[in-house]
């Protein structure tokens, strides 16, 4: 695992385990170093020592020629078991006697040498002059083993691991302890920052627990808290304001609406009764008094009666067109293919529209109100009849086809067509793009076909080119 | 001829070289010593290294300072009777000093001249004889050494005597200390001690 990954505690850790490591090692390497230094001085100083007390011990027998004696004082040299060899020369330099420690047995030196002490490999040796009252009566040989050092150096290396277990067991405890001051505030800064961020809850504040750079974050992060609460708060309220205001609006709205369309129908409805009087005391008058009136009478009555159809026409599309607005939809499978049929066939059968042909494609089944969906028909393809039957061999093609999850429906003529540029008026109310005279219609027909579809979940739009026909869509969800 | 001629061209050749007088004089020296040491007494081992142990026990007893005269007054070693290092232990002690003292050897008549000696070696085979210079030396600091078997009985004070071809020593401590002298423990470590 990388450094920058491990917890902070672990880093902590890590990071005084090493300082405490290189430290001691350091400190080791130092102590021993001096150690084996001050060690050989004092062993060549020891050794030295022994050398002199030896040696004066042994005047006599050197003296007096007692290698028995030479060699018993010898011999107590045993008691210092890192003396491996031991030595006396007369004074001619002819070895007296010798001594050796254990199974030990090495060549000594034949002849003496100057006197000193110096290391040799694995073991320090030297010579030292026996002297009496300042004449020499012959020379000490001595030869130390370095066992002591290695000893010592063994002694000191368990001491140094005892050293480092210790410390670094007294490390451990004290990363315990500086935990509570570095690791925990971190910890518990990033619990509550993950409180927040799960719970949303931007009203929890962090815990200060020092005037550290810790300390610091912490009041950081609680002014930033701070500002999100406001701002959050704000923003509740002004949703909350707005989706009030939405609400009123939409009340406001529905009830205008309901109250035009209340207005709208009870208009219509109201319209009625009087024009079917008109109507019914026009036909009265053409019927009973066609004989006493004279010709202009008559055409003038014939305007009415035509006049007073054409509002009786305009009336009922109102009342349908504002009766959809309360009307509940109620879907049904409907065969699309049968409708389309029932409304050709209604203009078929007349001799004027005999001469129209007739390209109807597969229709799918599809879920609407079929008496809407009917009217839509009826309006879309009263249209294309009446808007083809004037040109040479009209022609009205019929079809469907899928797009996304919608099916949509064309119905396609070649009739006039009109300008693109007023398509949107199209489906406007009492929006014509042609005159009365020219085309019949009350302008109502392709708005309730809008409504209509867009009530059910769909579009409607056209294409067209004046004196090119025309093609009206609409799409119903599949 | 031409065989003289060859032996005086090589001399002259040598003559030349470096140091010739003084390898010359050099010879000459190592010869003429030789030929003065074929003249001297030559002891036996045995006597040669008494005459050591003799000079060797100077350096191992101490004298009162009343038994010198002044500071550089010598340590006198003195021989009674037959004198039988021959001048061995003349050479021995030659530029030996103990303490600032000189040390030298008489050669003594009687008794009566060796007094004022430090340490006396007695070559007396005869007991009786021995035992009167005992006698006549009482109470004077003077170190007795001899060869007598029952010289410490005498009161004698050092006797050598020889065991497994060893020469060895043996004190009488009583008349040393009788005698103001102070003997090292180191020389009585190696010798015998003698018990009356």
């Amino acid at each position: 695992m990388l450094f920058k990954n491990i917890p902070i505690r672990k880093k902590l850790l890590r990071i005084i385990f090493l300082i405490n490591g290189i430290v001691l090692l350091v400190a080791c390497v130092a102590f021993f170093l001096y150690e084996y230094y001050i060690f050989r001085k004092t062993t060549i100083e020891k050794l030295s020592t022994i050398g002199k007390i030896v040696s004066a011990n042994s005047t006599a027998a050197l003296a007096f020629d007692s290698p028995d004696d030479a060699k018993e004082i010898l011999a107590a040299l045993k008691n210092e078991p890192h003396i491996v060899m031991a030595s006396l020369y007369d004074k001619k330099g002819n070895l007296f006697t010798e001594y050796h420690a254990g199974k030990e047995v090495k060549n000594f030196p034949v002849h003496p040498e100057t006197s000193g002490y110096h290391f040799v490999q694995s073991h320090l040796e030297g010579f030292e002059s026996v002297m009496q009252d300042g004449k020499q009566l012959g020379t000490l040989y001595l030869r130390s083993d370095m066992g002591a050092l290695q000893e010592r150096m063994r002694l000191y290396a368990g001491i140094v691991a005892i050293v480092l277990i210790v410390s670094f067991l007294l490390a451990y405890l004290l990363v315990k302890i500086l935990k509570k001051s570095i690791s925990t505030p971190i910890i518990s800064l990033a619990e509550t920052a993950k409180i927040i961020s799960t719970k949303k809850d931007y009203s929890v504040r962090a815990v200060k627990m020092g005037n550290d750079e810790i300390g610091s974050l912490t009041d950081a992060f609680n002014q930033m808290l701070a500002q999100i609460q406001q701002q959050d708060d704000s923003l509740k309220e002004f949703t909350q304001n707005l989706e009030q205001k939405v609400m009123v609006r939409t009340d406001q709205l529905e009830s205008v609406n309901k109250e035009l369309e209340g207005f709208s129908y009870s208009v219509s409805h109201d319209l009625r009764a009087p024009l079917r009087a008109i109507i019914g005391f026009t036909a009265i008058l053409e019927e009973d008094y066609t004989s006493k009136l004279d010709n202009e009478a008559r055409r003038i009555t014939s305007v009415i009666k035509s006049n007073t159809e054409k509002m009786g026409r305009l009336i009922d599309d109102l009342l349908s067109f504002s009766r959809l607005g309360r009307q509940e939809m109620a879907k049904t499978k409907t065969d699309m293919a049968m409708l389309v049929n029932e409304v050709k066939d209604f203009f078929a059968i007349e001799d004027e529209f005999a001469k129209i042909k007739w390209v109807i494609r597969p229709l799918p089944q599809i879920d609407a109100n079929a008496n809407m969906v009917r009217q839509v028909w009826m309006n879309l393809i009263s249209n294309a009849v009446k808007y083809s039957a004037k040109c040479e061999s009209p022609s009205i093609e019929i079809g469907s086809y899928v797009k996304g999850d919608q099916t949509v429906f064309f119905v396609k003529d070649n009739g006039v067509g009109f300008d693109e540029q007023y398509r949107d008026k199209l489906f406007k109310v009492f929006q014509r793009l042609h005159s009365a005279e020219e085309f019949e219609g009350t302008g109502i027909g392709l708005a309730l076909v809008q409504k209509i579809i867009v009530k059910q979940g769909g579009r409607v739009w056209a294409e067209g080119e004046e004196g090119n026909g025309a093609c009206f869509y609409f799409s119903l969800p599949s | 001829m031409p065989i003289l001629k060859i032996i005086i061209k090589q001399l002259m050749k040598y003559c030349k070289k470096p140091f010739f007088i003084i390898r010359l004089i050099l010879i000459l020296v190592v010869t003429l010593n030789n030929l003065y040491l074929q003249g001297q007494v030559i002891p036996s081992r045995e006597y040669q290294l008494k005459a050591v142990f003799l000079f060797n026990f100077t350096q191992f007893v101490d004298w009162p300072p009343a038994s010198y005269d002044t500071e550089q007054s010598p340590l006198v070693i003195g021989i009674l009777g037959k004198n039988p290092f021959g001048t061995y232990l003349e050479q021995t002690v030659s530029g030996e000093k103990i303490n600032g003292h000189p040390v030298i050897v008489r050669y003594f008549e009687n008794e009566a001249e060796a007094k004022g000696c430090h340490l006396l070696f007695l070559n007396i085979p005869e007991s009786k004889k021995r035992n009167d210079i005992l006698k006549a030396l009482k109470g004077k600091s003077i170190l007795t050494v001899s060869d007598g078997i029952d010289f410490l009985e005498q009161g004698g004070m050092i006797r050598f005597f020889t065991n497994k071809n060893k020469i060895k020593i043996q004190i009488n401590l009583e008349a040393s200390k009788a005698s103001e002298l102070v003997v090292s423990s180191k020389l009585l470590g190696v010798a015998e001690i003698f018990k009356p």
